[in-house]
């Protein structure tokens, strides 16, 4: 009985540098959906997301060879190539989505306002804004939200994507967190901001 | 626990991420008996949920099927340029490597011929003291004509491969006489330059050397008496308009290089 096992994604790299097109055939079809799923996720916008992943994979065609084995997995350098490519789109066009300034958007404004949506986030309507509240996140904490809690990654692997430290990552996404918590639920988070008594009223013992 | 280390593990408690058990349960065993963790603890289960719905109801989506096409397309085309790069920096060292050492070597043989051919066909052309036989050796046309090249002084100055006679497809009998004709010439010339002395050729201003090597011509002319002057020679004042004869050497740059006096032995 001959066992085959699907080949690694640095093995479909370097038989796609070599000019196999089915190797980068089975590479795209592997990594598309999650570098196409960070891109919208980041920017809000399906042209970026589709011009993002475009720029990836083109550049893995270019470039590919300068992808080190010894600092991560292929799936990292991509997630890598794609983020500078979505942040070099929001330092161009200023990014196509409001990302800090949800004061202009009433549709948002009116969704915080519903009391309690966290109970009931579950739900299809309040998903988007998660969404909305994800993309409001500045971009350092959006990025970590998004790789960790939405694409998945462990903090190892966020780490080698961001080109940063894991203890950054684990205190990115705490704050990440706290600020999304924030801004799902304003009237709790007025609370915890303006009352000294409720810090008080923990038991530190 | 107290509330502040609560805080600290809420987030990755709420996610599952906490893999120490019994760090686990005791914050649990915080949660139950304090509200407000407790409230922090539903509201990033909460959160994690809501984020977890998000990416479950994203992960449908995918790049269109054109932008695939679009990529195989320009992977085909770009096919011609993407060799291994490895590989490729190898062979292109090596190849440096190799075309510099042919340099290299065909250099060295080139310097090498070039020296060679100098050493078998010096361009000399003797500006030393000659003799007065010698000196007049080349002479081949009468010197009353004025301006004549000495034939065997400018082969001397013009440095010649020697080149294989063509087969000559003129008359055998025209042929002959044109022989005839040229050892008659020689002749003549011998004679004339029995018949002359001439001084040592004296440099005329900055003589360049190069302008004489790659080839120079000698011409009989004829200058005022008083010319001799200039060069340090005796002149007999009682005869200052005569002229008499020099042969000058030209350069391929046409400058006269030198000169020299020519006089027929039977004046002397």
């Amino acid at each position: 009985m001959k066992l085959q096992t699907e080949p690694t994604d640095a093995e479909l790299l370097r038989l796609m540098l070599a000019g196999d097109e089915k190797s980068f055939a089975m590479l795209y079809q592997r990594r598309q959906g999650g570098i196409y799923r960070f891109a919208l996720q980041m920017s809000g916008s399906q042209q970026i997301a589709e011009d993002v992943t475009h720029d990836v994979f083109l550049f893995l065609m270019k470039d590919g060879h300068v992808f080190d084995p010894s600092k991560g997995a292929v799936s990292s350098f991509l997630f890598g190539v794609a983020r500078n490519y979505v942040l070099r789109r929001f330092r161009g066009e200023h990014s196509t989505v409001p990302l800090h300034d949800d004061d202009d958007d009433p549709q948002f404004d009116q969704a915080l306002d519903e009391p309690g949506p966290l109970e009931d986030l579950t739900r299809a309507e309040t998903i988007e804004n998660v969404r909305r509240a994800v993309l409001s996140l500045p971009e350092r904490y959006r990025e970590v939200v998004v790789l960790c809690e939405l694409q998945e990654l462990s903090y190892g692997e966020t780490a080698e994507v961001l080109g940063c430290a894991i203890g950054t990552v684990r205190s990115r996404l705490h704050r990440a967190r706290s600020l999304l918590l924030t801004k799902l639920r304003p009237e709790r988070a007025a609370e915890v901001t303006t009352s000294a008594a409720v810090e008080s009223a923990r038991c530190f013992a | 626990m107290n509330c502040q280390k609560f805080e600290n593990v809420a987030s990755e408690l709420a996610r599952g991420q906490i893999i120490d058990v019994e760090l686990r349960n005791d914050a649990l065993a915080h949660s139950e008996g304090c509200a407000d963790c407790a409230a922090q603890l539903h509201d990033e289960e909460m959160l994690t949920r809501g984020l977890r719905s998000l990416a479950v109801e994203m992960n449908s989506c995918e790049a269109p099927a054109a932008l695939q096409t679009n990529l195989l397309n320009a992977f085909r085309q770009q096919q011609v340029v993407v060799p291994m790069p490895v590989r490729k920096n190898y062979r292109r060292y090596w190849l440096a490597a190799v075309a510099a050492l042919i340099l290299v070597v065909f250099s060295v043989m080139a310097i090498r011929l070039q020296r060679e051919v100098k050493q078998v066909s010096p361009p000399q052309v003797a500006l030393g003291p000659q003799k007065p036989g010698k000196a007049s050796e080349g002479v081949s046309q009468s010197p009353d004509t004025g301006s004549q090249i000495s034939q065997k002084e400018l082969a001397v100055s013009k440095p010649q491969v020697e080149k294989p006679r063509r087969q000559s497809s003129m008359n055998p009998n025209l042929a002959q006489a044109r022989l005839a004709t040229s050892r008659n010439n020689k002749n003549v010339a011998s004679n004339h330059a029995s018949s002359e002395v001439a001084t040592d050729f004296m440099p005329i201003g900055y003589l360049n050397m190069e302008s004489v090597q790659d080839g120079a011509q000698i011409v009989r002319v004829e200058v005022p008496r008083t010319a001799l002057v200039k060069f340090g020679l005796p002149v007999n004042m009682d005869r200052p308009n005569e002229r008499v004869k020099a042969d000058v050497l030209l350069g391929v740059d046409g400058m006269a290089h030198a000169i020299r006096f020519v006089q027929d032995r039977k004046l002397q």
